[in-house]
């Protein structure tokens, strides 16, 4: 019988109900989501990873490794696999850059097949090709591939589709944010295959399978060959890095927008289990008085928030699933970023604890509310709920007070009757603001980073790749030359033992700009080096210091005097050639940047990248990205919504006799709606006033959390601002039109014939 | 005196489920303006629903209704506050206070609404509670309180002022006491009253004591009022 009560309250109360049941759900549903979501990226990136045998380390060196060094290395023990490894650009028939790839060892940095022949090491005429990339261009197993590389040319038959951990994250060089397998793909061949083509076997990497430390492993790796070798960890290759650092957003996001919504869902929880109990205490009087325990009636009304926390928890765990399937699937937004073959979603265990807990809890709420009720004996609990006596404020001693008029003066004292009810509506309020504060503020902190680095500091139309092994310097130069073309050196360095990224430039025709650290485009001096960021926040140096390092496989340390920070693509350190030569540091350029139309084949070219093709791939990135904010906008709105609306039918149903006797004074409906509406835009003026502070200071936050893949800056429009605030007041204005409609409904009569 | 109040068969149907309640049958009832009518009737008589139609609480089903020449039957909501607002004061059992607002403020909240309006400050010096402006409602004693509602209901300066068992959440010390408060207001104003009860003694004060019962009217007697002194209580 009481089972049926429940129901039939939970109907009466129903906008309570579902506010609350909504409110839970979104909560639990970004919990479960993002949590989901970087937990499924580890899960799924790790299996993929195992099964294609990616490898933790890479011994890089350009002149090449024999099969003697490949045991060198598979000797050292901790060990565990290694394969004599090559990847290298070669151009299909339609102009395409597909990275061609050869492993000695299948089993370490291979692939799997998704479709057509196993792998065939004996396999001279066979090509396993990236399955996306086959997809986006239209090829099919079987069909042939001819694939160019400094003259010459490799004519295959596509032997099966495939994926590999190596490739996970399939761009051409870090400064592409996102893959484009129309333009960009990767194929694997057999060793055999490989000499078919190059005459010979020719690896410039070890990779290898091994637990060892990094540090650890350099050392080793270091005595076997006698020099320091470059050594890349899984944690320095984009595949590895770049997942994990989504996985770190998806951590991110899962930790602040929950605490978010959950805390505004049990405090929601507090107010609305209170105000139910207080309404229904004759109710609950009644029970006791007909001899019900207070055990059963504290249980029948506990059920009430169990109802409320079962439901939102199922609710959220749905919407938490789609949103984790949303992100996570390979035609969702992870999906044109990741190229994974298994998808399946996985949940953190803690994640279930947590939610027993937070259902636990919220009935815990719901046993307070009715055991404050309960109290006494039953001629106590059946007297109805009497809410506390007013008394003076201390701003009515102020001579302001006497000034405002009434509806002002109800309105305050309403608020600091019910103190609970009005700090959820600012929270209500200040969530609201803060999430479209956080999220305008992140889609226009991306635009300029965008507009910053790609539409003005790549002022180049192309960037050539020059085969640095066939040019010399002059004939780099001319080239340079022939194209009004800037150069730049690259060169792998270690800094305290860590691997870092030098780069030296030629700059003579403005087709790079560098963005300083405070903002806006610095020339660079000849009288030191530049660092980015995340190099001067990892090694702690500053304008006016030293950092030393030293190129791979040489010995000597070069130390430059550090003359400013960048905000940079890349984690580097940035100096002019003249620069470099005075610390007599010298790197062949390889690349070129060009304001040209068009650059024309040329054998010391190996291939040529415009910036339209990186600029696209940002599309897609975009897309991703103002999904995820168009989401985030829609939950501030229903946070909004949900949250108002409830306090607004709870302060609505606290002071209907209020209002009902309002009415028979004279007041009409527009004028008590009136004072209902400018009692929610004050509130959502000190929410907005709060609200907009603490949304910066999320997205700062937020943005701290990537500054370890974007050195970004934040940037908020005032467009931004006004918005957050005027979608905010919206939200108000509409629930407060909503609930004052309901003053037309307001029974005089009956209301008024009420008990005090 | 003229008839202020004037109800030509009126007639107030509620629905009850798929039943028809007849609260009201056919009532047709003049009211002279200046006097104390007192309404007697067991409970369900129609006796509120008389004074809700009367007060613009509520509309008749059938019928019209004229206060001071105007048909107020079938004004709209609007025009009903409207009416509330300029020509009717309530005083309610519960006495219906604000109670976020002080004594004085309750008082003075009619001045957003009737333009005629008395000052606050003189409506509570003649009920005796000038001192209590400042407190809230609950710091009151339900005597006091319904001493508040009086002044309100007469600080707009109605025409008519309305009592819904005005007497009926107080003891009979106390119940006295406000009567004679009303008596002195409602003379002191010149305001014609109309009270709704169940105690027959109520009755032995006014000009006026109409019976209802079952909806219709079973007498309406003009009779010379005893002063509340003289009532056996």
């Amino acid at each position: 019988m009481l089972f049926r009560k429940l129901l039939r309250t939970a109907g009466k109360y129903r906008a309570q109900f579902i506010s609350m049941i909504v409110m839970t759900a979104l909560g639990i549903g970004v919990f479960v989501g993002f949590n989901t979501e970087w937990y499924t990226i580890e899960r799924d990136t790790a299996s993929l990873f195992e099964r294609t045998g990616f490898a933790d380390q890479r011994v890089i060196d350009a002149s090449g490794f024999s099969h003697d060094d490949l045991e060198k290395v598979r000797n050292i023990p901790g060990v565990d696999g290694a394969t004599l490894y090559i990847s290298f650009n070669t151009v299909a028939s339609d102009g395409d850059t597909v990275a061609l790839t050869v492993t000695s060892d299948p089993d370490v940095s291979g692939f799997i097949v998704t479709s057509g022949e196993a792998y065939d090491e004996k396999n001279a005429d066979g090509i396993w090709l990236s399955d996306r990339y086959a997809k986006e261009n239209g090829v099919e197993e079987g069909d042939t591939l001819t694939l160019g590389y400094k003259g010459l040319n490799f004519t295959g038959r596509v032997a099966g589709l495939i994926k590999s951990g190596e490739y996970m994250i399939c761009v051409p060089d870090p400064t592409q944010l996102m893959p484009d397998y129309s333009t960009y793909g990767y194929a694997y061949v057999s060793p055999a295959a490989l000499r078919q083509l190059t005459g010979g076997e020719f690896y410039t990497q070890i990779n290898v399978k091994t637990k060892l430390q990094t540090k650890e492993f350099r050392e080793k790796i270091d005595r076997v060959f006698g020099k320091t070798m470059l050594t890349v960890s899984k944690d320095d290759t984009v595949s590895y890095a770049e997942a994990m650092g989504e996985s770190e957003e998806g951590k991110t996001m899962g930790s602040i927008l929950p605490v978010l919504f959950l805390a505004i869902s049990v405090l929601t929880m507090v107010t609305t289990m209170h105000r139910l109990t207080a309404s229904e205490k004759t109710q609950i009087g009644t029970l006791k008085a007909l001899g019900f325990k207070d055990g059963t009636i504290t249980a029948h009304y506990t059920s009430y928030a169990a109802l409320i926390g079962v439901t939102g928890t199922a609710a959220g765990v749905g919407i938490g699933m789609w949103l984790g399937w949303f992100i996570m699937n390979p035609n969702g937004s992870m999906g044109t970023y990741i190229d994974m073959d298994d998808w399946s979603l996985h949940t953190p265990p803690f994640v279930w604890i947590v939610l027993l807990l937070i259902n636990v809890f919220l009935i815990f709420i719901g046993f307070l509310s009715v055991r404050k009720m309960l109290a006494g004996t039953a001629a106590d609990a059946l007297r109805p709920y009497t809410p506390k006596k007013m008394r003076s404020l201390l701003i009515e001693k102020l001579p302001l007070w006497d000034k405002l008029g009434f509806g002002a003066k109800w309105n305050l004292r309403d608020n600091l009757r019910h103190k609970t009810r009005s700090a959820m509506t600012l929270f209500g309020t200040v969530g609201c603001t803060l999430l479209l504060v956080a999220s305008f503020g992140m889609k226009d902190t991306m635009d300029a980073f965008l507009d910053t680095f790609y539409n003005n500091a790549m002022n180049y139309s192309y960037r050539i790749n020059v085969d640095t092994e066939k040019a010399t310097e002059e004939d780099v130069r001319s080239l340079a030359e022939k194209y009004d073309a800037d150069t730049c050196a690259q060169a792998s360095v270690q800094i305290d033992g860590q691997t870092s990224l030098v780069e030296i430039y030629g700059i003579s025709h403005d087709t790079l700009r560098f963005v300083g650290d405070e903002g806006g485009y610095v020339t660079l001096s000849d009288r030191g080096a530049y660092v980015s960021r995340r190099v001067a926040e990892k090694f702690g140096v500053s304008p006016g210091g030293t950092l030393s390092f030293s190129k791979y496989g040489e010995s000597e340390e070069y130390t430059v005097r550090i003359e400013g920070v960048l905000c940079s693509m890349s984690e580097s350190v940035v100096m002019t050639e003249d620069y470099a030569e005075s610390v007599g540091l010298k790197c062949p350029a390889g690349l070129l940047m060009t304001k040209a139309d068009s650059v024309g084949p040329d054998p010391l070219i190996i291939n040529t990248q415009s910036k339209q093709s990186i600029i696209d791939s940002f599309d897609t990135f975009l897309e991703v990205m103002y999904t995820m904010l168009v989401l985030l906008v829609g939950a501030a709105a229903v946070l909004g919504i949900v949250v108002l609306y409830n306090l607004g039918v709870m302060s609505y149903t606290e002071r209907y006799r209020e209002m009902a006797a309002l009415k028979v004074l004279g007041f009409r409906d527009r004028q008590i709606g009136g004072l209902l509406i400018s009692q929610n835009m004050w509130m959502t003026l000190i929410g907005v006033i709060i609200g907009v502070p603490a949304g910066v200071g999320v997205l700062a936050y937020l943005l701290k959390a990537l500054a370890s893949e974007y050195e970004l800056d934040l940037h908020l429009g005032a467009l931004s601002y006004v918005g957050s605030v005027a979608l905010t007041f919206a939200v108000s204005l509409i629930v407060g039109l909503m609930i004052s409609r309901k003053n037309k409904k307001i029974d005089m009569v009956e209301a008024l014939k009420a008990q005090e | 005196m003229e008839n202020i109040v004037e109800f030509k068969n009126v007639s107030r149907v509620y629905k009850v489920g798929d039943h028809e309640q007849k609260a009201l049958d056919g009532v047709d009832l003049s009211l002279r303006g200046g006097q104390m009518t007192v309404i007697l009737g067991p409970s369900g008589a129609g006796k509120s629903t008389l004074l809700n139609l009367l007060g613009g609480l509520d509309s008749p089903t059938s019928g019209t209704i004229t206060v001071d020449g105007q048909d107020i039957s079938k004004l709209s909501g609007d025009g009903l506050a409207r009416y509330r607002a300029e020509k009717v004061g309530f005083v309610f059992q519960a006495y219906n206070l604000i109670p976020t607002l002080t004594v004085r403020e309750n008082v003075a909240l009619v001045s957003e609404i009737a333009r005629d309006h008395l000052d606050p400050d003189r409506m509570l010096a003649d009920v005796g509670l000038a001192d209590h402006g400042r407190k809230f409602p609950s710091e009151l004693s339900g005597g006091e309180q319904q001493r508040v509602s009086i002044a309100r209901a007469l600080a707009k300066n109605p025409q008519i002022l309305l009592c819904d068992e005005p007497t009926g959440a107080l003891d009979s010390e106390t119940g006295v006491m406000v009567l004679k408060v009303l008596l002195r207001m409602t003379g002191q104003y010149g305001k014609t009253t109309v009270i709704v009860t169940h105690n027959q003694n109520i009755a032995r004060i006014a000009d006026t004591v109409v019976r209802v019962k079952n909806g219709r009217i079973q007498s309406c007697v003009t009779q010379t009022p005893e002063s509340v002194d003289e009532v056996d209580w």
